[in-house]
């Protein structure tokens, strides 16, 4: 969230929720339980509407927001589960691919094609935000 | 004892051994199986790479009716895109 109040007055961000890394009926994680984030894997597109909702609402994610359908269409397309940052230019051609993560998912490589393009460094924003995909936000 | 035995007390070791030290790494057995199950075949690097033309996806809106395509929101200022989920 930290990324987008930095550079929301100079960039878009659009957020697609895909397909879940850590559902209850699957691989769910010890962490998740923890914070009470338990779903199943959604089957429909009213049931993945929902978490998405329940995601935004939990958080306050100011981030404009979009859901991949249940065909998984934008996920295979740009290979994003579980998490991933694009940043596409004015043309349309992609101008950061960043690495899948968790582990080569790094936001401050966004952060510093963004510092690099716009010659500015924004004063740092804090967030209390934690979670997928505000992570993106740092 | 035939060597095809040796052979696969051995083999039996080493992923015992392999599938021990990654539970050890990861958290758990569960996490293990959880990894190789769930997470290793969906994990794609995919061919996309810097100078291509981005997918002009089509996505759903959080009414959970309204569509509108990627390039919708392209041209203007560089987009940011990210992608994730809750879990």
């Amino acid at each position: 969230m930290n990324l987008y109040n930095d550079y929301k007055d100079r960039a878009d961000f659009l957020t697609v929720y895909i397909r879940e890394a850590h559902p209850l009926d699957e691989w769910q994680m010890k962490s998740n339980v923890d914070q009470g984030v338990c779903y199943a894997q959604p089957h429909s597109t009213e049931q993945r509407v929902a978490i998405a909702n329940d995601f935004i609402q939990r958080f306050h994610f100011p981030l404009p927001f979009a859901v991949d359908d249940m065909h998984d269409i934008a996920d295979h397309a740009y290979s994003a589960w579980p998490e991933r940052i694009y940043i596409i230019d004015e043309q349309g051609k992609i101008v950061y691919r960043g690495g899948i993560g968790p582990f080569n998912y790094h936001p401050a490589e966004a952060r510093a094609w963004l510092e690099k393009r716009f010659n500015v460094t924004p004063t740092p924003t804090t967030s209390a935000a934690n979670g997928h995909p505000t992570n993106a936000a740092n | 004892m035939r060597w095809w035995k040796w052979t696969a007390i051995i083999l039996i070791a080493v992923l015992a051994c392999g599938y021990g030290a990654l539970s050890y790494m990861m958290g758990g057995p569960r996490d293990v199986y959880g990894f190789l199950r769930y997470a290793l075949p969906q994990w794609r690097d995919g061919k996309l790479k810097v100078g291509d033309t981005a997918p002009n996806v089509r996505l759903l809106a959080l009414d959970g009716q309204t569509t509108f395509h990627l390039s919708d929101r392209i041209g203007q200022r560089p987009l940011v895109l990210v992608f994730g989920s809750y879990t």
